[in-house]
């Protein structure tokens, strides 16, 4: 419980330096999801878990020498499953700002 | 111009704009908000402002209803210390280790901007530097440590940056030195010399990253065999946690870094570049070097060490640390009085997850005190260090009093060198320090 709580604060924390780029992007999206609203459902599963699966591809080979790191300092299956999980969600983020602008293109 | 004050004084008005969704709900679900709080008209003085001093007192802010609340440091910046050793090897700015101790004060806390030059337990006085007494109900101290360069020949702190001479401990400013001379040192080789005294230390992990980041820059730098990196350490090992040591010793035999124990540094010649160790039998040995990282002996800030809240028998006394129960944190003799941090004549345990873990149990023991109630929680002496064995790589180790290797996640291997550890030191523990300062965590 106490762990789950410190991950909370943790991600408030890196959050808080990340408002003043989250926050204009994060209106942008919904307004561009709210104007294309009746096209969303036009957009295929397969289109969006392309963008999903790429992105995480970028993001799985960026993290590490974002974090100053590199692949060879994977050093056990905990890494992996870190790094996995980290460009996943990177990637589904990426599917989800995506899925207005690819219902864009549809008419 | 954006200085550091303005600049932290934006951010804080930002954050306070943008977060303020955020906090509410982090605020809502707090388990310091959920408790009902404890009515009271009690002074309560905290004597310092770094990590613990102000984690306390946003605790006791949350717990208590109507206390008097006095934070005594002259200090005005507030700096992230756990992120020296980053910035002294060249991985983050100095910037990200400067705040503002103002920006992180619970409201309505009443600030004397001065030192405490003396304690008197026995009537409830503080006395600032300029003479001012502060008489209290119940007393927090959070002091930390002082670093007694002075134990040390010939040594100047202001040189730190010059003639090879570094230091991680003393400031930011001499961190940022540290990396410079790193820098230099990197480009040609030579001799490095690293020590380690025998007091207790704040973060007596940060000799060792310093040694492996160093032996890392070289090798990045190629100028690694045409280098010699010596470990002089004042004990008879480089850690205190058995299995922690070993597992160093075997990294540095792999890597080549040699290892002198119960080799004291005495003196240092700065101009000459030469360092003086002596051995427990008295035996002088002189060594020059190109690089040297020195390692101050540390001890209780006078005013603890000559009060009558010191230890005054036992492995604690010499050095004059507060005398405090190790499970409840509460002074032995003053009931009133606390400890928190590096200040506390305990077993191991100087460093920011320390008081992570032990500021909640201060907080709450002290509100028990009020109350009427005896402290109930005991804390295990909790401390980590994420050790540092390369850009990019470090092993996240946790223990306890007894030296018990204690991970918070059973799947983290604390002896596995890892990607994980340190994206944890390089990117989440400033956020877990931040959550700790403001009493959420």
């Amino acid at each position: 419980m106490y762990e789950i709580w410190l991950a909370m604060n943790i991600a408030y924390e890196i959050a808080l330096g990340l408002w003043p780029a989250l926050v204009p992007l994060a209106l942008v999206w919904a307004v561009v999801m709210g104007i294309n609203r009746k096209k969303l459902a036009q957009v295929s599963g397969e289109a969006l878990a392309a963008v999903a699966v790429l992105v995480s591809l970028v993001a799985v080979l960026a993290l590490p020498p974002l974090s100053r790191s590199t692949m060879a300092d994977m050093g056990y299956w905990v890494d992996w499953a870190g790094l996995l999980a980290m460009g996943a969600g990177v990637g589904v983020a990426a599917a989800l700002l995506m899925w207005p602008v690819l219902a864009m293109r549809r008419r | 111009m954006e200085t550091p004050k303005n600049r932290s004084t934006a951010l804080s008005r930002r954050q306070w704009l943008l977060g303020s969704a955020g906090a509410v709900v982090l605020a809502s679900a707090a388990p310091t908000a959920q408790a009902a709080k404890t009515k009271t008209k009690a002074h309560i003085v905290i004597l310092g402002s770094g990590l613990g001093g102000i984690a306390v007192a946003n605790r006791l802010h949350a717990l208590l209803d109507g206390a008097k609340i006095t934070l005594i440091d002259r200090k005005e910046e507030h700096n992230y210390q756990p992120g020296y050793t980053l910035v002294a090897t060249g991985v983050w700015p100095v910037s990200k280790v400067r705040d503002r101790n103002a920006d992180f004060h619970p409201p309505q806390v009443n600030w004397i901007k001065e030192m405490v030059s003396e304690l008197d337990p026995a009537s409830n006085t503080v006395v600032t530097a300029s003479g001012q007494r502060v008489k209290y109900d119940y007393l927090v101290v959070a002091m930390g440590t002082h670093q007694d360069w002075s134990l040390i020949e010939g040594m100047d702190v202001n040189a730190i940056g010059q003639k090879g001479l570094t230091s991680v401990y003393p400031s930011p400013e001499a961190a940022q030195a540290t990396w410079a001379s790193m820098d230099a040192f990197r480009q040609k080789g030579g001799n490095a010399v690293l020590t380690l005294p025998a007091t207790p230390l704040k973060c007596a992990g940060a000799p060792l990253k310093m040694t492996f980041m160093l032996r890392d820059r070289l090798a990045q730098s190629g100028t690694l065999d045409k280098s010699k990196v010596t470990f002089y350490s004042a004990l008879g090992n480089v850690f205190g946690v058995k299995v922690v040591n070993d597992n160093v010793l075997a990294r540095w035999t792999d890597l080549g870094i040699a290892v002198e124990t119960t080799q004291k540094l005495q003196g240092i010649d700065i101009g000459a570049q030469r360092a003086r160790f002596v051995s427990p039998e008295g035996a002088s040995t002189e060594v020059a070097y190109d690089f040297i990282h020195v390692v101050p002996p540390m001890r209780a800030p006078d005013a603890v060490k000559n009060s009558d809240l010191a230890w005054k028998a036992g492995p604690f006394a010499a050095g004059g640390w507060l005398e405090v129960d190790k499970e409840t944190l509460q002074h032995r003799r003053y009931p009133n009085v606390f400890g928190v941090g590096d200040i506390n004549g305990t077993p191991r345990g100087k460093t920011a997850a320390t008081i992570k873990k032990s500021a909640p149990i201060v907080a709450q023991h002290l509100v028990d005190v009020i109350a009427g109630r005896a402290p109930g929680q005991k804390f295990d002496g909790y401390t980590s260090c994420p050790l540092i064995v390369k850009e990019g790589s470090a092993m996240l180790i946790e223990f306890d009093y007894e030296g018990r290797l204690t991970p918070s996640l059973p799947l983290i291997e604390p002896l596995q060198a890892s990607y994980f550890a340190w994206l944890m030191k390089y990117r989440m523990l400033k956020p877990a320090y931040m959550a700790t300062l403001k009493g959420r965590v």
